[in-house]
């Protein structure tokens, strides 16, 4: 729940999502219960119009219960302003053709059942007063209490909800008020909770890919966990600043040393085992001094692999099919470290291939050349 | 043009400072006489008249403060009058320091957040 002050500031650096994943936000398919100055103040999205992001979760649909400070009514639709203490809007709500007519085909059927019908039940007074209840619960006057339901537009320059539902709220005593003014908060905690989640898993796409890229252009061969860190400390810095609500209010990116590095240190381990599990980097030796190996550029292990390969197709065994993918694991783990996975060592043969060093004669089995 | 959005304040804020001169203010109190509220707020009742005023019976009052003729105490120039006789005071007052508390830690800095005094014993 970063302050709006910063919003500005934010704005430059802060990346939408892209439109593929709104559909796993939950608040996005639902009618959102936000304050008006929320609403007012959502941010639009560059990729499609009409969509909002508040706090990084993709909205279009809002749900207010307001007080109607101002009207103005015309032909086919009315406008009322709401209010709720934190701001204002307009919210667009359009006449229902049904009670404007007198003409009405249904009152006319419903006349032509009356002579039918049994006395107690007259269809068309019957009928008058479900169109007087609709009337009523459409109609309302400054001072009374609506609920809306609808998505946000902007027009001419201004938010307005565009209602698909809304009536009049009968609340003589308050109850539902109150009721409303209980729970908001507590819905607004919650989202800010399930922030973690979503946000969480396109940060770690975001920084996996930025170590992705720095293996590749600067050609590293080993590294130490501190030697990259940095790498990943602007992503970090902007998230303290998103889950203010959790931690005590930091002044900025630099201070608060304690939290920022955990979740940096956390992120990086994270990252580090993503790199592990699809083969990218691999522990050579697993002890105190972490260091990781790049496999592709471990001239060691490619040595070692055609080594294992040169001297295993010349037995009988292997020379007319090659070796299987797995028997070169092993073979692996045994002579060189054996923390290679198998995804790794698939990149290394890979790159073997590639330099015309080996040939694969199946799927999964290779020899030299 | 719409009104400017009215921030729900207890009558003992209205009368105290928080409130300055031209905001618009949602506030709740008894009807005294039909020319004043208890805790010393008037209110205007220019724009909701004609309305069935019920002596003794809880209303809200939606409007904007303004400085009462004789300088002591302010004056509320109600837009809207809502009847709410019967209201938990207690729930309403909960419910607004819940509204409050959650803005204060967003860290918003609005007025009536600052100075959520300890009230008096309710109306």
């Amino acid at each position: 729940m970063q302050p709006e002050a910063t919003e500005p500031e934010e704005d430059s650096v802060w990346e939408e999502p892209p439109s593929m994943l709104w559909g796993l936000d939950p608040m996005f398919n639902a009618f959102n219960r936000l304050y008006v100055k929320d609403i007012l103040h959502m941010r639009e999205s560059c990729q499609v119009s009409g969509i909002y992001f508040y706090n990084s979760h993709p909205i279009f649909k809002v749900d207010v219960l307001r007080t109607v400070v101002y009207k103005r009514e015309r032909e086919d639709f009315f406008c009322h302003g709401v209010d709720d203490g934190t701001g204002v809007i307009n919210s667009l709500c359009w006449k229902d053709e049904q009670w404007r007519e007198q003409g009405d085909p249904a009152i006319l059927w419903a006349r032509s059942f009356g002579s039918s019908a049994r006395e107690d039940f007259n269809p068309a007074s019957e009928l008058k007063k479900l169109r007087q209840a609709q009337h009523s619960s459409s109609h309302l006057e400054i001072g009374e209490l609506l609920r809306v339901r609808g998505p946000v537009k902007t027009s001419r320059q201004q938010r307005e909800i565009m209602a698909s539902t809304y009536y009049k709220v009968s609340d003589p005593v308050m109850a539902v008020q109150i009721s409303w003014m209980m729970e908001v908060p507590q819905l607004y905690r919650h989202s800010a909770q399930n922030i973690q989640g979503g946000s969480a898993s396109y940060l770690l796409g975001r920084a996996t890919r930025i170590l992705k890229d720095f293996l590749k252009e600067k050609e590293v061969t080993r590294f130490r966990p501190y030697d990259i860190q940095d790498l990943l400390q602007p992503l970090v810095s902007r998230q303290p600043q998103k889950t203010a609500s959790e931690q005590e209010p930091e002044a900025g990116p630099s201070s608060g040393p304690p939290t920022s590095f955990k979740q940096l240190r956390e992120l990086l381990q994270k990252c580090l085992q993503i790199l592990q599990d699809e083969g990218l980097v691999f522990r050579k030796v697993k002890c105190q001094d972490e260091v990781y190996h790049v496999t592709e550029r471990d001239k060691d292990l490619l040595m070692a692999v055609r080594d294992i390969l040169r001297e295993d197709c010349r037995r009988e065994k292997y020379a007319e099919k090659g070796c299987h993918i797995l028997h070169v694991l092993s073979s692996v783990r045994q002579r060189y470290s054996r923390n290679v996975s198998k995804a790794a060592l698939e990149l290394v043969l890979k790159a073997l291939e590639c330099n015309s060093d080996i040939i694969s004669t199946s799927d999964s089995h290779y020899t030299i050349l | 043009m719409l009104p400017a959005p009215a921030v729900f304040h207890f009558l003992w804020e209205v009368n105290s400072g928080p409130v300055k001169e031209g905001d618009s203010v949602r506030t709740l109190g008894r009807l005294h006489n039909l020319s004043s509220m208890q805790h010393q707020v008037v209110v205007q009742t220019t724009f909701v008249e004609p309305f069935d005023p019920i002596i003794g019976a809880q209303y809200i009052v939606l409007g904007e403060i303004e400085k009462a003729e004789g300088g002591d105490g302010v004056m509320a120039h109600a837009r809207v009058l809502n009847c709410v006789d019967g209201v938990n005071l207690v729930l309403l007052q909960r419910g607004v320091n819940e509204q409050r508390s959650y803005f204060r830690e967003r860290g918003e800095s609005k007025g009536d957040a600052a100075t959520a005094a300890r009230p008096p014993a309710p109306l």
